[in-house]
């Protein structure tokens, strides 16, 4: 799976975890608490993000995410390293 | 015996149940005599070791809610974004509270919010979404919901209701099993009687259970159990001798009471009145009732507002349709009402809603307040062969009901007795 796909599916679930976010604003520049989410919303959107991909990352590396496509990054390590 | 207390008034009711969303359609169900009881799909019934229940069934949470939309904006709003993957019974709350919130008026801003108080009725909430988090849980720990740690507390609600509604004031849960709805009302009642509050907003939780509840209170013979096949709506039969056991229902009810002082400051319609309540335990960790027990509950919420048995015209009953329970019920009405327990008019609302649990109270409660201000006394479905005679069960249809006072009956297990004395609305503040 490409980062791109991976974007999809941290889209998808941004915007179903952040009530009146349009898909437009969602960004890969773009950190969640820019678009509004509170600290609770941030593990929803991570978690669900990792179940959908089959991936498992510890919280602690997520720290270093700055943005959508530092999550994004993360995730997709992951991903390749499940093979 | 101390001198009667002050009341508190009611300008605001809001209802979601089996039998209609919003006090309007509920209040046509209750005169209707309709039953939400229905048959449980054979996978649920065997799991659940119960047949039937009365569930919120097809509640468009969002819809119910977009209806106070231009009354209270910012309110529907926040509770579209709080309640997303929350626990079923906080929406359910939230959109009964919103509606009695709205009626209530106090969203003009006339009552500072740091004056307005917050009590949830009920405790043990949230078993089904606990029961879907343990589920999660043991499949993969990893992918627990990350709203688990939020939404397993019944304080979510008060919460979630209080960020909703804007409140500052106090606010916390209050819990008492079957009973809870009434003590919230009680716990409101004391905080508006101390000047705590002026106003203060009572949320009667559906009690969401899980199937693993079901079966518990299937298992010690609580709950209504059998697999004989027929029509649903004639299983819970509350004072009759076919009587089999409870069926649980599904409701939410919001109740906003103030202080006479506040209501009439304000030029607020008075819906009724809470006029007193009596609470009290029987000493005994066992779900067996006491009709000593349920009698001086009854005696101290008469005593708390001054009021002789002989003023009461109407009684909302706990009547569960638990043999044991029904008939202790049947005593305690003849211990404190003597010969006027003939006169009385006494139902129970549970063969429509559903035994509601926590909210029974609340939702009981509500019922009686439209009850006394419609001036109708609603059906008792399935009331064929009374188990007692002295007492004046409604009939099978609605008979018209002229009385200002009210009383409804809560007993929880473990022994906690509560009764509420309500008031018809009178038009003393205009």
């Amino acid at each position: 799976m490409d980062k791109s796909a991976v974007f999809t599916v941290v889209k998808a679930v941004t915007q179903s975890v952040l009530v009146g976010v349009e898909g437009g604003q969602i960004t890969p520049e773009k950190s969640l608490v820019q678009l509004g989410a509170n600290s609770i919303d941030r593990v929803e959107v991570v978690t669900g993000a990792m179940e959908q991909l089959g991936v498992k990352v510890p919280r602690v590396e997520l720290i270093g995410a700055k943005n959508l496509q530092g999550l994004v990054d993360i995730l997709h390590a992951h991903l390749s390293r499940a093979g | 015996m101390a001198a009667p207390r002050e009341e508190a008034v009611v300008t605001g009711l809001g209802v979601v149940a089996s039998i209609g969303a919003g006090v309007a359609a509920f209040t046509a169900a209750l005169r209707a005599g309709r039953s939400g009881i229905v048959r449980l799909p054979a996978d649920a019934a065997a799991r659940c070791g119960v047949p039937v229940a009365a569930p919120i069934a097809g509640f468009d949470w969002k819809a119910h809610l977009a209806r106070f939309a231009a009354a209270a904006p910012a309110a529907v709003a926040a509770a579209g974004r709080i309640l997303r993957n929350a626990p079923e019974s906080a929406r359910w709350t939230a959109a009964a509270v919103l509606e009695a919130w709205v009626a209530s008026g106090l969203g003009a801003g006339a009552v500072p919010p740091e004056r307005i108080g917050l009590v949830v009725g009920g405790n043990n909430l949230h078993q089904a979404f606990i029961l879907r988090g343990a589920e999660q849980f043991l499949a993969d720990a990893d992918y627990l919901n990350a709203r688990y740690a939020l939404g397993y507390l019944d304080t979510f609600q008060v919460g979630a209701l209080s960020e909703i509604l804007g409140l500052r004031g106090p606010g916390a849960t209050v819990g008492g099993a079957s009973a809870s709805g009434n003590l919230a009302l009680w716990q409101a009642l004391l905080w508006l009687r101390s000047g705590a509050v002026d106003a203060c907003v009572v949320a009667g939780a559906a009690g969401e259970l899980s199937p693993m509840e079901l079966r518990g209170f299937a298992l010690i013979g609580a709950a209504y159990s059998s697999d004989a096949p027929g029509d649903p709506a004639i299983v819970s039969r509350p004072f009759d001798a076919g009587h089999a056991g409870f069926v649980y229902g599904q409701a939410s009810a919001g109740l906003v009471l103030e202080t006479v002082a506040c209501a009439r400051a304000r030029g607020a319609v008075p819906l009724g009145g809470l006029a007193g309540a009596g609470v009290c335990l029987d000493g005994n960790h066992l779900p067996d009732p006491s009709a000593a027990g349920e009698a001086r509950a009854m005696r101290a919420a008469l005593a708390d507002a001054g009021v002789r048995p002989e003023a009461v015209g109407y009684l909302n009953a706990h009547g569960t349709g638990s043999a044991i329970g029904d008939a202790t019920e049947c005593i305690a009405i003849r211990e404190v009402f003597g010969p006027h327990a003939a006169a009385l008019r006494v139902n129970s609302t549970k063969p429509l809603t559903g035994h509601c649990i926590q909210a029974a109270g609340a939702v009981e409660a509500l019922a009686t307040l439209v009850q006394l201000r419609d001036r109708f006394a609603h059906p008792n479905l399935n009331l064929e062969r009374p188990i007692e005679t002295g007492i004046g069960f409604v009939g099978g249809s609605e008979e018209p009901l002229d009385t200002a006072f009210a009383l409804s009956n809560s007993f929880g297990f473990g022994g906690i007795n509560s009764s509420v004395l309500l008031r018809r609305a009178e038009m003393f503040l205009a």
